[in-house]
């Protein structure tokens, strides 16, 4: 029932922030439930480590390695920005404080939909819950209401729901398999042991179907453009979520499918995500270089990683745990940048690199996390990516992949030097703007978000590493 | 022959006639210059699909695809078109006509080019293929790639939005061949049309509201290299 318990969380703080009109009671209801779908997350990692795969309703409901990482990831992100709403939008909402309670109220029903992704066993149902984060979402991206905004949601909403339409077709060509097999059971693991009955060109046209359709809402280049508008405009602990966790929950669903179209002969589906895994990674490395939004600059990252966990996929077996580590550091290292760049904009109220200088004495807290972040995002040492970035480039070692690490090493550094460049232009200089301090859930924020980022950065946990080696196991055949 | 088989096959060729009428309407929708007409053919796509689900739930004695012929009618043809007119009334019965990134012809030619291409790539899935699937299938491909490029070349929300809704029509129109026994057709094309109707009238209306048009295309503020108040 942990299971069930875990989406139904947010939808109870939902009630609770569209009834109840005291804010504070609102606010304390998400970081509560916040804490609960945490500790429930990680209870069920620990019930999968012990028995593979829990079952709630058979064929419909149920988690496994892959889906209690994503939900443990899911889990931690959304703490952090429950937390870092509290201070965070009572700032920034300061003229309009009761335009908070609709904040809160799309708020928590995003983050039910997103906890709905990874516990359908049927792919019918998560493409509907992937759906569902769109509709739910797409408010908060245009929550600020300026034409900005207003132009990020709309693309957003178009694109992604076009991609998704896009997916449902290669869905149904999944299922007209089955049916032709006479196979009434519609889900993932019913798909994998069918998938080596199906045609093999059904196989290729529902693969590339559903690769570009939820490849859309991933950020993949060249169906990104969306991405770092929706991922900049949107309020902060938003652009977390969407950034660090809402992304990698729909490249879930590819995953999901992988062990199906592994099995299309002469390595079809891995050449298409080493493909476009790189071009979205040098995409995203040389249009770091010239933003000029920091926001726009962590968006842009995000496509940069989804690429990098797409090449990951395209290794084969020999890359899945090096991917699924990456995509472990990702999301808590993501999550963190936004935060320290929704500070820094707490503190400067722009997003405009070139009009923020010294900001290390204009928050010394949000300037520190922002610069180091920025550069654990970057791939530098101690930090957690650091480690994962130096599996994928072992794994792509190891399979043989020579190319494929020059190209990764190189587009690797060119976004490490625009990521730090930006940075250095913001961090030091005449301060732009007089001292603030700021909020202290958003200090407590940082404080929270660093520590798996620092550990990570340290060492692999066994218990994180005994995860993620179960978690390989779900992605085979 | 008996009556029944005699009966079955009349039914499937008067779903190839509504298949073709869906192909047609779909390349009409593309061109169409004002937002009321394209709302119309949007309209009369929607009835064709659903007389193709209620057809094949006939022949397939499938009460889901049934469902899916009510469900798409009344949410398609009846309350996303209602919702439309009442949100954005005066720009839908506005006369003007709409911006195009690419005129008529060479759209045209790009919608033969698609016709053939969906054809050709689900040729190696029709041989042996039921009569109904060698119809819907293509052509529900082909009515998804157009929409896709009819929703690429429009530059103004309502025939965006309606351009995004006909993707979802030739999306169903090949899933209602393929996949008939399962509740899950239902259940995505219910959900998708309070989506729609949801997210996209919505967002239209508030953009309206505070952009002062629904012209797409001057959402050009968010663009790398770009400062505000500089044009490209």
């Amino acid at each position: 029932m942990i299971i069930i318990a875990v989406p139904l969380i947010p939808i109870l703080a939902a009630l609770v922030a569209l009834l109840n009109p005291r804010l504070d009671i609102t606010r304390m209801m998400t970081v509560l439930g916040g804490i609960a779908t945490l500790v429930l997350t990680l209870i069920l990692a620990d019930q999968v480590s012990q028995h593979l795969r829990i079952t709630v309703l058979p064929h419909w409901i149920g988690v496994d390695g892959l889906s209690a990482l994503i939900l443990v990831l899911q889990g931690f992100v959304v703490l952090t920005a429950t937390v870092y709403s509290w201070g965070y939008m009572k700032r920034v909402t300061a003229l309009h404080p009761r335009r908070q309670q609709q904040f809160y109220v799309n708020f928590n029903l995003f983050l039910a939909s997103l906890f709905m992704v990874p516990i359908f066993l049927q792919p019918a149902l998560t493409w509907v819950a992937v759906e569902l984060t769109t509709v739910l979402s797409v408010f908060l991206v245009g929550f600020d209401n300026t034409p900005q905004a207003l132009e990020a949601a709309w693309k957003y909403a178009v694109i992604t729901i076009m991609g998704a339409t896009v997916a449902v077709l290669g869905i149904f060509l999944l299922l007209w398999g089955l049916l032709a097999l006479h196979v009434s059971i519609q889900t993932w693991s019913a798909l994998t042991t069918a998938a080596s009955e199906m045609p093999v060109d059904q196989l290729k046209i529902a693969f590339v179907l559903i690769f570009i359709g939820f490849g859309t809402k991933v950020g993949i280049v060249p169906m990104h453009t969306w991405l770092p508008d929706a991922h900049s405009q949107a309020p902060t602990p938003v652009c977390a979520l969407l950034s660090g966790i809402e992304v990698g929950t729909i490249l879930y669903v590819i995953m999901r499918l992988w062990p199906v179209f592994e099995q299309i002969p002469g390595g079809f589906a891995q050449d298409w995500a080493l493909i476009f895994g790189l071009i979205s990674v040098g995409t995203a490395a040389f249009l770091m270089i010239q933003v000029r939004d920091f926001k726009r600059l962590f968006a842009f990252s995000t496509v940069e990683q989804m690429g990098i966990i797409l090449v990951g996929l395209g290794l084969g077996p020999a890359g899945h745990y090096a991917m699924l580590y990456q995509f472990l550091t990702h999301a808590v290292t993501k999550s963190l940048v936004f935060y320290s760049a929704g500070a820094v904009f707490l503190a400067t109220s722009t997003l405009d690199i070139a009009s923020v200088k010294g900001l290390i004495r204009i928050s010394p807290v949000a300037a520190g996390s922002l610069l180091l972040s920025g550069l654990a995002i970057a791939g530098a040492p101690p930090f957690a990516v650091f480690l994962s970035e130096l599996a994928v480039f072992r794994a792509s070692l190891l399979s043989g992949h020579i190319i494929v690490l020059v190209l990764l090493l190189v587009f690797l550094a060119l976004a490490f030097f625009g990521i730090l460049r930006h940075l250095n232009q913001m961090i030091f200089g005449q301060p732009s703007h007089p001292r603030i301090t700021l909020p202290r859930s958003v200090t407590l924020t940082l404080v929270i978000g660093w520590i798996p980022v620092l550990v990570l950065g340290l060492y692999l946990p066994a218990s994180v590493h005994h995860l993620l080696t179960l978690t390989t196991l779900t992605l085979r055949r | 022959m008996d009556q029944p088989l005699v009966s079955n096959h009349i039914l499937a060729n008067v779903n190839s006639v509504v298949g073709a009428s869906f192909l047609l309407s779909a390349v009409v929708l593309m061109t169409q210059r004002q937002a009321q007409a394209v709302l119309q053919w949007f309209i009369r796509q929607s009835i064709l699909l659903s007389v193709s689900a209620f057809i094949l739930g006939w022949l397939h004695h499938s009460a889901e695809l049934m469902i899916v012929g009510l469900i798409t009618v009344v949410a398609k043809a009846i309350l996303i078109p209602q919702l439309l007119v009442r949100t954005l009334g005066p720009e839908i019965r506005s006369r003007r006509e709409l911006d195009f990134i690419v005129n008529t012809p060479v759209s045209l030619l790009i919608a033969i080019a698609l016709t053939v291409l969906s054809y050709f790539w689900v040729a190696p899935l029709l041989n042996g293929a039921k009569e109904t699937i060698l119809v819907n299938l293509p052509v529900g491909l082909d009515v998804l790639f157009i929409g896709v490029y009819t929703l690429t070349v429009r530059r103004e929300a309502v025939p965006q939005m309606l351009a995004l809704m006909s993707i979802d029509n030739g999306a169903f129109y090949a899933g209602i061949a393929i996949s008939a026994s399962s509740a899950i057709v239902e259940l995505a094309a219910g959900l998708e049309g309070v989506m729609v109707v949801l997210v996209v009238a919505i967002l239209a209306r508030t953009l309206a509201r505070h952009v002062g048009s629904t012209e797409v295309s001057e959402l050009t503020h968010l663009k790398e290299g770009l400062r505000e108040g500089e044009s490209s």
